[in-house]
């Protein structure tokens, strides 16, 4: 049978950059086909050539049989390639039918006006054929993330693509959400669709897919049976070494109370309140999680805690005083440290060097004043203690933030805030969008500090990463927390269920027993 | 049941109210208040129109006003050329899509500030026309024929509503403009784009339709229609006068106004221009009474400033004034 896409030999070289590199890729009609790699292992850039964002450099792309080139999106969509892009190409304001048929609207009236009966009914049709749940008269706005990305996918069949490439697309899903879209795969693929999908999650590659294909600085480092093949194994090719997998905590002993938040009412700018009555402790030794999907008040409840956003009502206490009222530099000097979510906006200065970004947040601390005047030499050497403890690339105090990878930039600012000597870590999404190796890394830091008698309260959409390194874990829906779980104890299921805001049934009746 | 598309119930019923107001203020009470009010309305009406396509693709037309001032002057210069109003109509307009061409192409190709272009085109047609008068007439004014009214039989003899049927002939293209719009944006392809293009871009450029080109045709259609406004104001009287603010007098901008306040959406945006346009007949009125003339003439500014207030924010397209390039990340 001929491939659906067989990439033979493509090139895709940038300024400075060589983004692949002599990659083939042959992916059978019928299958559902995972790009596997981490950030910057070349994984989009070869979709995109695939779909005509960017041209090769060299190499052939045959699509079903014969040759291809294409210049823009459009040759590729009419060869029938659809992707879908990580942000969503939806407008907000308009229904799921009016998205589904934009651009190739049915017409009445010899082409005066839209027939809106006619674009309605292609899309329930198109949905009862690939047994998709969507209403089309719904705006997309009103939509849960996963049926917009339904709507997309909608969106691609309905301009009749037969290849259909996916990129991260599970990044934004709810466990639940994602369960729902690989019976979606499931579904495409009996009606004969080719699937490709981008992602860097070993156990959805191995779970969705067919067929792996690992990519590893630009190049294909092999292509995989996702049956026959191993966790270690998918993880080696990617890293190109050995990982460790599994973190090994060290005993839980936890000590005196570090952190504890009190009836806490935090309102977002509108005035609403997007975290209501939330009270926990963190004790020193121990990784307390908040588990939860992105956009339930996680952020407004650290910001408050960190003092970027004054709370409503209810008490912060960090070791035995209230710092409620206290500002953001007088709970860095009372110890608590904060690696902040987007690390763009609040970690580093992107045009300052990393001696001026090693100074940020310390510029009051006895240590780099001198004579009312900031020692600079001094700074530079804690720059350079940051930079060689945590292994920044490239190791060069003078380059500035936005020279670094994303990864590199984070083990920066986790290493610098972690240099506070804190009593307390708020670590929010420390690891998102970081490659693996980096992951590691910042997960055994944590942790060591976690052994030290540190506490730590993390926050991470990233459900691995908050069960992985947790002692207690809290899951947040709404602005509340539904329940403080044993993270090892707590199947993925439950932690599904809590996050969508629902009790998993048998454990609510035990409690309400008690 | 359909409702009426991207006509919010809470916008229309907020410009229900407000033209009720704007009617009562007019006197709605005898013919003349309101075929005033019509007349007053053509060319902040068209302007509108036009600045309601350009920013729905996306381009914030913020040189409305030297459209109107450009086409006001051009339609009389071509009428008196030609001895036709009708042609130097036609030419009025094309003068006022030439300048939509260069800013189109100033924004579109070497993606200059929107709003900084928009300006220079006010400008530039602020100085040019009452130059050009100066050169040709000698005077910053200038005169030529003018419209005449065409009155319908029967129909005109109604009370009041028979202002509708008798009047000059830009009347009846901006009740057709306003119907036409509307049906455009909510019923046409292109309309769908347009909107498409002003909030979501990369979608329409995906969904295979060139963003670059609808933002071209819709910037373009913005210059006809704000020339349509500024030849139907010059040629509605038969002169042009280039003192100040020359005729046009900020129209161009009340006209970004009034868009506003009608939601992007051309029926409210045309009662909204009734309401001003009526606060401006009864200024008018007032002005033979007691108040300070001076004073009465701010009403129609202040009463659109308290309702601006009071109607609240109005969401612009996501993408208006953002440069849009297919291909870039």
């Amino acid at each position: 049978m001929t491939p659906a896409i067989s990439l033979d030999g493509i090139t895709k070289r940038f300024p400075g950059v060589l983004a692949n590199d002599d990659v083939d890729l042959t992916v059978e009609r019928g299958t559902v086909h995972a790009l596997l790699g981490e950030n910057g292992a070349g994984k989009t850039t070869l979709m995109n050539v695939l779909y005509g964002l960017y041209e090769p450099t060299s190499g052939r792309i045959v699509v079903d049989g014969t040759e291809r080139s294409f210049e823009k999106p459009q040759d590729a969509i009419d060869a029938g390639i659809g992707m879908i892009h990580q942000h969503f190409m939806l407008v907000d304001s308009m229904t799921v039918a009016e998205n589904v048929t934009l651009g190739t609207e049915p017409r009445k009236w010899g082409g005066l006006a839209i027939d809106r009966d006619q674009a309605r009914q292609d899309v329930v049709d198109l949905c009862e054929r690939f047994g998709l749940a969507v209403d089309p008269e719904t705006r997309i706005s009103e939509l849960s993330v996963g049926v917009q990305q339904r709507t997309e996918i909608l969106k691609t069949l309905y301009r009749g693509t037969d290849v259909l490439i996916l990129d991260e697309p599970t990044a934004v899903l709810t466990p639940q959400e994602i369960e729902e879209l690989l019976s979606v795969f499931e579904l495409l693929t009996d009606q004969g669709k080719t699937i490709i999908f981008i992602t860097h999650k070993l156990g959805e590659a191995m779970q969705a897919a067919d067929e792996i294909t690992v990519l590893r600085d630009g190049r294909n480092v092999g292509t995989v049976d996702a049956e026959a093949t191993t966790r270690e194994e998918l993880a080696e090719l990617m890293v190109g070494r050995e990982v460790l997998l599994e973190v090994e905590t060290s005993s839980y002993d936890p000590g005196a109370v570090t952190l504890s938040v009190d009836d806490l009412t935090v309102t977002n700018e509108q005035g609403i309140d997007v975290v209501s009555d939330v009270s926990f402790t963190v004790r020193r030794g121990e990784v307390f999680g908040i588990a939860g999907v992105d956009g339930n008040g996680q952020s407004e409840l650290i910001e408050a805690i960190t003092g970027l956003r004054r709370p409503q009502a209810g008490v912060i206490e960090l070791g035995d005083r209230e710092i409620t009222d206290d500002d953001r530099r007088e709970r860095i000097d009372q110890g608590m440290a904060h690696i902040p979510a987007d690390r763009h906006e609040r970690g580093v200065v992107m045009d300052f060097d990393l001696v001026e970004n090693g100074l940020l947040g310390s510029q009051h601390a006895e240590a780099f004043v001198n004579n009312g005047r900031i020692d600079w030499k001094r700074t530079r050497e804690h720059t350079e203690t940051i930079i060689e403890e945590y292994d920044v690339q490239p190791p060069n105090p003078d380059a500035s933030a936005s020279a670094l990878s994303g990864g590199n930039q984070q083990k920066f600012i986790v290493g610098r805030e972690l240099a506070r000597d804190p009593q307390l870590v708020v670590a929010t999404h420390p690891t998102r969008g970081v490659d693996i190796g980096s992951t590691e890394f910042i997960h055994e830091r944590l942790l060591e500090l976690r052994a030290a008698g540190v506490g730590v309260l993390l926050v991470s959409s990233k459900l691995e990463e908050v069960r992985g390194i947790s002692d207690r874990l809290g899951v947040m829906y709404e602005g509340e927390f539904v329940d403080t779980v044993d993270p090892e104890a707590v199947t993925e299921e439950e932690l599904g269920l809590l996050m969508a805001g629902e009790q998993p049934a048998q454990e609510v009746s035990a409690d309400e027993r008690e | 049941m359909r409702e009426l598309p991207s006509l919010g119930r809470k916008t229309l019923g907020g410009v229900v109210v407000l033209a009720l107001v704007g009617g009562v203020l007019s006197g709605f009470v005898d013919k003349n208040a309101l075929s005033s009010t019509l007349r007053l309305s053509v060319p902040i009406a068209f302007a509108a129109l036009g600045g309601i396509f350009a920013e729905k693709s996306g381009v914030i037309n913020i040189g409305l006003e030297g459209h109107l001032i450009i086409s006001a002057f051009v339609g009389i210069y071509a009428t008196n050329l030609t001895g036709n109003v009708w042609i130097g109509f036609a030419a009025g307009v094309l003068a006022s899509t030439l300048f939509a061409v260069v800013f189109a192409i100033v924004c579109l190709e070497f993606r200059a500030d929107q709003i900084i272009a928009g300006l220079a085109v006010w400008l530039v047609a602020l100085g040019l026309a009452p130059f050009l008068s100066t050169v040709i007439y000698e005077s910053v004014n200038a005169g030529s024929a003018g419209f005449d009214p065409i009155t319908i039989p029967g129909l005109s003899e109604i009370p009041v509503l028979g202002a509708l049927f008798d009047a000059k002939p830009p009347v009846y293209l901006m009740l057709l403009a306003v119907v036409g719009s509307w049906y455009v944006l909510n019923y046409t392809a292109f309309g769908r784009w347009v909107h498409a293009s002003g909030e979501n871009p990369q979608a329409l450029d995906t969904a295979g339709v060139s963003v670059k080109r609808v933002r071209y045709a819709s910037v373009l259609l913005s210059g006809v229609l704000a020339g349509i406004g500024g030849a139907s104001l010059s040629l509605s009287l038969g002169e042009f006068s280039g003192n100040g603010q020359t005729m046009v007098d900020g129209r161009g901008f009340i006209a970004i106004v009034v868009y506003l306040l009608g939601n992007y959406n051309p029926i409210g945006t045309f009662l909204s221009t009734t309401l001003f346009a009526g606060l401006q007949t009864a200024q008018i009125q007032l002005q033979s009474g007691y108040l300070p003339s001076s004073l009465v003439q701010t009403i129609p500014y202040i009463t659109v400033i308290i309702v601006l207030a009071g109607v609240g924010r109005t969401r612009t397209p996501d993408a208006a004034g953002d440069h849009y390039e297919s291909g870039e990340e």
